[in-house]
C-alpha cells in the first residue's frame, strides 16, 4: 500500500522534475482525484479534462506543497476539488441533479482515502453531528459538490439570505466545536 | 473577535472561501488578501486541512487509460531541468528573481563549478544538550539534507521540520522527515534565500505531519545554520 509518506516523496521527486516518481504519483492517487472530479461534476468529459489540468499542476506546483503544511493527499484532494469547482464555475446553468451524484457515493473508504489520519475524520464527524441535520448537510454539499448558497437555499425551500446567515453561524459553530 | 454573534469574522470568511461559497466579487477580494496575510492564509489552510476528512465518502474511480496517455505526453514535454530553470516559466518576475537568485546564489553554478555538496550546517539539539540532528543545506538546488544522530520519535508520531525566518516568529514547514535514514527536502525557491539567516526547529506531529500549518506537537529540538 502507498502510505502518505511514500506519495510525499514522491511529490519531492516531482519537484526536482522526476518524471518516474510522476507517473508513480498518478498511479497512486488518479482514482481518488478522479472520483472527486466526478463527483463535483458528474460529467466524464469534463472530470477528466479538469485531471489532466490536475496533474498538470501538480507537475509545475509540486514545490508549493511543504508552504501548506498539508498532509500529502489533504493537498492532492484539496487541489482536485478547487479546479473541479472552478470548472462548475464557468458552467452557465447546472446539468445535473447532483442527488443522482450522492447517492452513487460508496462510504467505503479506499487505501488513498485513509491517508487522512482517522483522529482527523473523527473530530470533524463528531463536530458536524452538533451542528443540525439540515445545516450539517448543506455544509457537506458545499464541501462535496460545490453547491452554492442560492443552490443550498432553493433545496432548503428559504431565502438566499437565510441560508448564509444560517450556514456562516453553523461554521462559525464548527469552528469552536474543532478547536475546542 | 470571535464570538458567536460575529458570525462574519475571518475564520468564516476562510472557511466560506474554502468551501467555494463566496460570488465572484468576494472571492477575488479575499484572495488579494490572502497574497499579503500569512494569517488568513494559515486559517484557509486550517480549514482545508479540517474539512477534507469529508471527501473520504467519494468513492475512487478509475480514469481511462487515455487520460494517463495525454498527461504524460504532456508532462514529457518538459525536460528534467535544474530547478533555477524552471522559474522562466513563471513569466517576466520569475525571471527577473532567478537572475537575482543567480547571481547572488548560483554563482558557481553558472561559472559551471557546481558544488553539490552542504555549503552550511546546522545542529539541532535539544534541551539537554543532546544533539538530535544534523541538517545540511545545499545552495545550488535548495535542498536540506538531514541525518538523524539519537532516536527522539514518540510512538506513532513522526518528525517535521520548521524554519522559522529572522525576525519572523511564524515558523512555515519544510516537510516531514523520513521515518529512518537521511531526508533530503527541497525548500520552496520563495522561503530558501531565508534558511542561512533563520532558525529551524524539529517537532514531533501525527502522522502526515501537523494538521494546521504550525507546529501542533512538542518542539524537540532548534539550531541555526553556521558555514562548514
Amino acid at each position: 500500500m502507498t502510505t502518505p509518506a511514500d506519495i510525499e516523496k514522491m511529490i519531492a521527486q516531482i519537484a526536482l522534475r522526476d518524471h518516474s516518481a510522476f507517473s508513480a504519483l498518478y498511479d497512486a492517487t488518479s482514482r481518488k482525484l478522479f472520483g472527486v472530479c466526478l463527483h463535483v461534476l458528474n460529467n466524464r468529459s469534463e472530470a477528466e479534462e479538469v485531471l489532466q489540468e490536475i496533474y498538470a499542476r501538480i507537475w509545475h506546483k509540486a514545490d508549493n506543497y511543504a508552504v501548506t503544511g498539508h498532509s500529502p493527499m489533504t493537498w492532492l484532494i484539496t487541489l482536485a476539488r478547487n479546479l473541479a469547482i472552478d470548472r462548475l464555475r464557468t458552467r452557465k446553468a447546472p446539468t445535473k441533479d447532483i442527488d443522482t451524484v450522492v447517492d452513487l457515493a460508496d462510504d467505503r473508504p479506499g487505501p488513498e482515502a485513509e491517508a487522512i489520519a482517522s483522529s482527523e475524520r473523527a473530530r470533524i464527524e463528531a463536530c458536524m453531528d452538533e451542528l443540525e441535520a439540515a445545516r450539517a448537510d448543506a455544509v457537506r454539499r458545499a464541501y462535496l459538490s460545490g453547491e452554492t448558497y442560492k443552490e443550498l437555499a432553493a433545496r432548503h425551500g428559504v431565502p438566499l439570505n437565510t441560508m448564509r446567515t444560517w450556514l456562516r453561524r453553523s461554521l462559525q459553530k464548527l469552528r469552536d466545536c474543532l478547536t475546542r | 473577535m470571535t464570538t458567536a454573534d460575529d458570525p462574519y469574522d475571518d475564520e468564516v470568511f476562510a472557511a466560506e472561501y474554502v468551501l467555494h461559497l463566496l460570488d465572484a466579487s468576494e472571492r477575488q477580494r479575499f484572495e488579494t488578501r490572502l497574497r499579503d496575510d500569512a494569517g488568513l492564509r494559515q486559517l484557509v489552510h486550517r480549514w482545508e486541512a479540517q474539512l477534507v476528512p469529508i471527501a473520504d465518502e467519494i468513492e475512487e474511480v478509475m480514469p481511462p487509460a487515455h487520460v494517463r496517455t495525454a498527461i504524460m505526453a504532456k508532462i514529457a514535454q518538459t525536460p528534467s531541468s535544474p530547478p533555477f530553470l524552471r522559474r522562466w516559466s513563471i513569466g517576466i518576475l520569475g525571471i527577473a528573481v532567478a537572475m537575482l537568485i543567480a547571481v547572488f546564489a548560483f554563482g558557481p553554478l553558472l561559472r559551471g563549478t557546481v558544488d553539490l555538496t552542504p555549503q552550511f550546517q546546522a545542529e539541532l539539539t535539544s534541551e539537554d544538550g543532546t544533539i538530535i540532528l544534523i541538517a545540511g543545506v545545499i545552495p545550488p538546488t535548495h535542498e536540506i539534507v538531514i541525518e538523524r544522530f539519537a532516536d527522539v520519535i514518540p510512538e506513532g508520531r513522526v518528525l517535521e521540520l520548521w524554519l522559522i525566518a529572522q525576525g519572523s516568529d511564524l515558523p512555515v514547514s519544510l516537510g516531514l522527515l523520513e521515518a529512518e535514514g537521511l531526508t533530503r527536502i527541497r525548500v520552496p525557491d520563495d522561503i530558501a534565500p531565508g534558511v542561512r539567516t533563520g532558525t529551524v526547529a524539529i517537532s514531533e506531529e501525527p502522522p502526515g505531519g501537523s494538521p494546521t500549518g504550525m507546529p501542533t506537537g512538542q518542539i524537540l529540538a532548534t539550531g541555526t545554520f553556521k558555514d562548514i
